[in-house]
């Protein structure tokens, strides 16, 4: 297969790898197609296996006939490999930049791997839409599921299922398509089943210069709002931004046209702009020269935390709108595939307890991520050490999920999981053996077969062996909704994902350890407290039972 | 007695508001000689509210119609708002907490006034006298004594009765080295490290001034610390202050060890910030603290242009350099700055946690405490007369001894399981440090402490603190014994600011508190369940 011609050095000795938190080891290097292998002969265990999409970008180095390699990882990893040998060392390094880059999708691990765990539930079909819809039917029948997408024929970026007002018919909604961005009608992301406020998302409404309407559009907007009830449109995109939209077709709501609409502007950046913050980070956080002024200014010029708090606070806003004002909400950006998701998934975290636990927050991700058309394969293709500025790149997912560490880090008994669920996540977006995060839709998925072809994440995740991992020792179910701090001095920096290689955990991990073996101790104590009560309640009752004749 | 003078208005209707979280209390508010109290109307709570006025850092007034507002500032860093019925009133009040929140005078303070039920005057007093420390050395090696030059503090005004000296030198030379040295301080042992068998000496500079005075007597001693350590032993001596610094110092009388004079010992200047710029910083990061509306940037930029964790950093890393030189190299360690007794304090007491297990106990940290600070002579009333909020020009304020434990912190949030006390403990420290019902920390020197009969007429913090009661507050649980030296992370990356202090009241109440309450519970919990050896021991009787 095609592999082997890009490997043209698949084995050298007397490697020297050197990575965070381990001594440096001496043993063989191999290449194969899609992994990076190092193991010292002495024992013949694998010190190394990296996947290759998982390498980010790498250096290389020669100092007389030692020649050095540094790959930097998609995970912010960085590990040096000394390999005696120019010629040897040429060889590795263009295979690795030949195979850590490879184009066709169907070449990636995902399409190789067999997995070596069975699997008791399979992924693909963890998480269907009926089954959220289910879960709203019994509450409401103001929704309806359609089936409008089936052939991706309306909207190439939605599933095939959607949520939609009852009240609107397919072909309306076939209609509404036409005007909003990439076909991204108003669907249904929330309901809220304590006052019946929802919140909708969509694409950028396509006004253009000269105003165009959609009767259509503003009946579907109108027919989510219950007799005499307000709802907010919360663009997130400042009103300039969205002003200057109309130039390229784009737009926002007139209120006008959508009266009982008000519209607010939250501007959140994305794109380009977000993958600088990111590289400027990671940057910042491997910075060795030990000044403290220095890192905090870089700190602050990386604007990663300006970032958080902006998407946070406009999750907060979106809570407040429902929970408070009890308005429903409509939120979209452009085309409504990443900010909006990140305002739409943190809101719901905030507001629904179910997102809170493992199981619904894999289906949060399913639903407003995978299945909302989050274009993972062109958003992770690269991390934070690449050189070549992509202009698809953006660290959206990133950048969700530490906001969701932030509140998790606010409310660490209110979540089922803990950090290194996120973690885990992170890496599985970025670089993974499974399909879930391959493609930009479920469109493409099915193109590429991934539900026959590859494994699902959750069918590995979803395993009592690897639960264990990443359920939190702390969590007791908080039925209420949570509202984060968004001060600046309640944000911090993810030091689990940004100084996770710079700083050994050990004692943090030990001082985590002990407190799980606590909490399972005091368990187990618990339960012996009941049976013994239970066994004195059944003497007592034997007693009097003896007593009485 | 002469409080009466002071105050006003006995009191008034009046209605506080103590942050966002708690419920604001309505009620009638009397100023006492010592605290301001306030007692909620009788369809209320029984529960008096009451506040130590020395606590009072500083205090705005506003009235507006018949009616008003005062706010108070407070040395914990609370900010407390009084909204008075009456114009008068609110004047007269106000007045009147000016006045009995900066009486200078230390024998009418509270502390001389404090009689808890349950506490016997004089207890706790005798847990960490200098013979104490001495027996524990004593144990170890025989290259040291204990001298009592200092019995009636002539020698040296703000060193304890007692200090531990080289034996091989005599109490006649250590007076002789005590006049080459800024206020007396001459060397003195601060801890016996018995794995390597170095020790970390402090002292202030030497007075060599700009004719490079020499003392023979300062010499010998420190060739006796050389040669009591093990033969061919090296020492360093840290300077706190730059090179440059130091050589100023020499036109005002002070200046450097030469490097001919003291043969085996190498300077190294270490900067640290002290006096002034460390308050200004101090009272910059609280003022960034408080302002929960700006923006990320703003915020990030304050933090940065405070300078807090810089200075953090600086003393950790300096300590980190005593403690590496001690247990890697094999070397004596002098510290000492200008006078001795304050980075240098800072230097020599975070070497100690980071190398001994027995001060990372509760009763190793207290002993640490007493003795490196308390007795040590750390200016505790004029560092602390006042915090981060007060308006008059600060003169000799300087929140060094926060700053240790701030550092203390640090080190504790990068070993969790190492130190036996908690968060809770720092807190009690800082709080009491500034403002307290306990004489502990009363006075400059133990020479003052005597004067005033403190040790007699006052409680003693370390009783209050050691109550059953007070012991869930202060202990950590998850404390296991590390016997290792713990060696923290000094990067950048690796400092926070310590929200627990810094944003104590502004914050809402952080659920990771509620977390650790929780665990805390289950602990006890187990301890309850279980019946045998608890996880946390049982405060040991102390002698």
């Amino acid at each position: 297969m095609e592999f082997a011609e890009l490997i043209r050095t698949p084995r050298v000795d007397n490697v020297v790898l050197h990575r965070p938190f381990y001594p440096a080891v001496e043993g063989t290097l191999c290449l194969t197609g899609h992994h990076l292998i190092l193991s010292s002969r002495q024992d013949n265990t694998e010190e190394l296996w990296l996947l290759h999409s998982n390498i980010d970008a790498i250096d290389k180095r020669f100092v007389g006939p030692l020649g050095t390699i540094i790959i930097k990882c998609k995970d912010f990893r960085i590990i040096q490999l000394d390999i005696p040998g120019m010629e040897e060392c040429l060889n590795i390094a263009s295979s690795i930049e030949a195979l850590s880059t490879l184009d066709s999708i169907t070449l990636m691990y995902p399409f190789f791997y067999r997995p070596m765990f069975e699997v008791i539930e399979d992924g693909w079909h963890s998480f269907l839409p009926e089954q959220e819809f289910e879960f709203y039917s019994s509450a409401t029948s103001e929704w309806r599921l359609s089936y409008v997408n089936k052939e991706f024929a309306v909207c190439p970026s939605y599933s095939p299922i959607v949520i939609v007002p009852k009240s609107i018919d397919d072909e309306a909604l076939r209609k509404v398509a036409t005007f909003r961005h990439g076909g991204r009608f108003p669907v249904l992301s929330y309901y809220h089943k304590k006052n019946g406020m929802v919140i909708m998302r969509s694409g950028q409404p396509l006004t253009g210069t000269n105003g165009r309407r959609c009767k259509e559009d503003e009946k579907l907007i109108n027919a989510t709002l219950r007799a005499g009830k307000r709802g907010y449109i919360i663009d997130t995109r400042s009103l300039t931004v969205a002003q200057q939209a109309r130039a390229k077709g784009g737009g926002f709501e007139q209120e006008a046209h959508y009266p009982q609409w008000r519209r607010i502007h939250k501007s959140i950046e994305r794109y380009h702009i977000l993958q600088e913050s990111l590289i400027k980070l990671v940057e910042a956080c491997n910075d060795q020269t030990h000044n403290m002024d220095r890192w905090l200014s870089k700190l602050e010029a990386s604007n990663w935390l300006t970032h958080i708090k902006e998407i946070l606070t406009t999750a907060c806003l979106a809570a407040q709108c429902i929970d408070r004002e009890g308005a429903s909400i409509l939120i979209h950006g452009t085309e409504g595939t990443d900010s909006t998701l990140q305002v739409t998934s943190l809101a719901q975290i905030i507001l629904e307890p179910r997102s809170r636990t493992i199981r619904g927050f894999e289906a949060l991700i399913e639903r407003e991520w995978l299945q909302a058309g989050h274009p993972f394969q062109q958003r992770c293709a690269q991390s934070a050490y690449c050189n070549s500025r992509q202009k698809w790149e953006s660290p959206v997912f990133l950048l969700f999920l530490d906001c969701v560490w932030q509140i998790l880090r606010q409310f660490p008994c209110s979540f089922e999981f803990n950090e290194n669920f996120l973690i885990m996540l992170f890496e599985h977006a970025y670089a993974s053996q499974f399909g879930t995060f391959l493609g930009n839709n479920e469109s493409e998925r099915c193109k590429l077969k991934l539900q026959q072809k590859t494994m699902s994440l959750w069918s590995w995740v979803n395993r009592p062996s690897e639960l264990s991992k990443f359920t939190s020792p702390l969590f007791e179910a908080n039925n209420l909704v949570i509202w984060p701090s968004v001060a600046p001095q309640s944000l911090h920096l993810w030091e689990g994902i940004f100084l996770r290689w710079n700083r050994s955990s050990k004692y943090l991990d030990e001082a985590y350890e002990e407190m799980v073996n606590i909490i399972e101790h005091n368990k187990e104590l618990q339960a012996k407290v009941n049976i013994l009560r239970r066994q004195l309640a059944e003497l007592e009752t034997e007693d009097g039972m003896q007593e009485s004749p | 007695m002469e409080f009466s003078e002071l105050i006003r208005t006995g009191r008034a209707q009046a209605e506080l508001l103590r942050g966002p979280e708690a419920p604001p209390l309505r009620g009638t508010l009397c100023v006492t000689g010592h605290h301001l109290l306030l007692s909620p109307g009788p369809q209320a709570t029984s529960d008096l509210w009451l506040l130590l006025l020395r606590s009072v850092d500083s205090i705005e007034k506003r009235v507006a119609g018949d009616s008003g507002t005062i706010t108070l500032r407070c040395k914990d860093l609370r900010v407390l708002q009084l909204d008075i019925e009456g114009v008068e009133a609110t004047l007269d009040i106000a007045r009147s907490i000016e006045a009995l929140s900066s009486l200078e005078s230390v024998i009418t303070s509270f502390p001389f006034f404090y009689r808890p039920k349950g506490l016997r005057l004089g207890d706790a007093w005798h847990f960490h006298p200098p013979e104490h420390y001495y027996k524990r050395v004593a144990r170890e090696t025989n290259a040291w004594r204990l001298s009592e030059v200092n019995e009636d503090f002539s020698v040296c005004p703000s060193y304890p009765r007692a200090v531990i000296v080289p034996r091989a030198v005599d109490d006649d030379a250590l007076k002789r080295s005590a006049r080459f040295r800024q206020g007396g301080r001459f060397p003195v042992l601060s801890y016996h490290h018995a794995p390597s068998g170095t020790v970390l000496l402090r002292s202030s500079q030497p007075l060599t001034g700009p004719q490079k005075r020499r003392c023979a007597e300062d010499e010998e001693m420190l060739r006796a610390v050389l040669a009591g350590a093990r033969p061919g032993a090296r020492g360093f001596i840290v300077d706190t202050r730059s090179s440059q610094t130091a050589k100023q110092a020499r036109m005002t009388g002070g200046g450097t060890e030469a490097k001919a004079a003291y043969p085996g010992w190498k300077r190294l200047h270490r900067p640290l910030e002290r006096g002034r710029p460390l308050q200004e910083s101090f009272v910059r990061l609280v003022e960034a603290c408080g302002d929960l509306e700006q923006s990320m940037d703003r915020w990030l930029s304050r933090l940065e242009g405070c300078r807090w964790l810089a200075h953090v950093k600086e003393a950790l890393s300096t300590a980190c350099l005593a403690a590496q030189g001690m247990e890697r190299e094999g070397a004596c360690i002098l510290v000492h700055g200008a006078e001795g007794t304050d980075s240098t304090l800072l230097v020599t007491s975070l070497a100690q946690l980071i190398l001994d297990p027995l001060s990372r106990t509760m009763a190793g940290f207290q002993e640490l405490v007493e003795r490196e600070w308390i007795q040590a002579g750390h200016p505790f009333q004029l560092r602390c007369a006042h915090s981060a909020f007060s308006h008059a020009r600060p003169k000799h304020e300087a929140p060094t001894f926060l700053l240790f434990l701030d550092c203390v912190w640090q080190l504790g949030r990068q070993f969790p399981l190492s130190l036996e006390f908690g968060e809770g403990l720092l807190l009690a420290l800082f709080e009491h440090a500034y403002a307290s019902p306990f004489g502990t920390f009363l006075c400059n020197s133990e020479k003052e402490r005597c004067l005033c009969e403190v040790r007699t007429r006052t409680h003693s913090l370390w009783s209050g603190l050691n109550q059953p009661k007070e012991q869930r507050k202060v202990r950590n649980p998850l404390y296991v014994l590390n016997p290792l030296a713990i060696w923290p992370s000094v990067e950048p990356q690796s400092l926070r600011l310590w929200q627990g202090l810094f944003l104590r009241w502004t914050r809402p109440p952080e659920p990771s508190e509620v977390a650790w309450e929780k665990v805390w519970q289950i602990v006890t919990d187990k301890e309850k369940t279980e019946g045998s050896q608890p996880t946390v021991s049982a405060p040991e009787p102390q002698s």
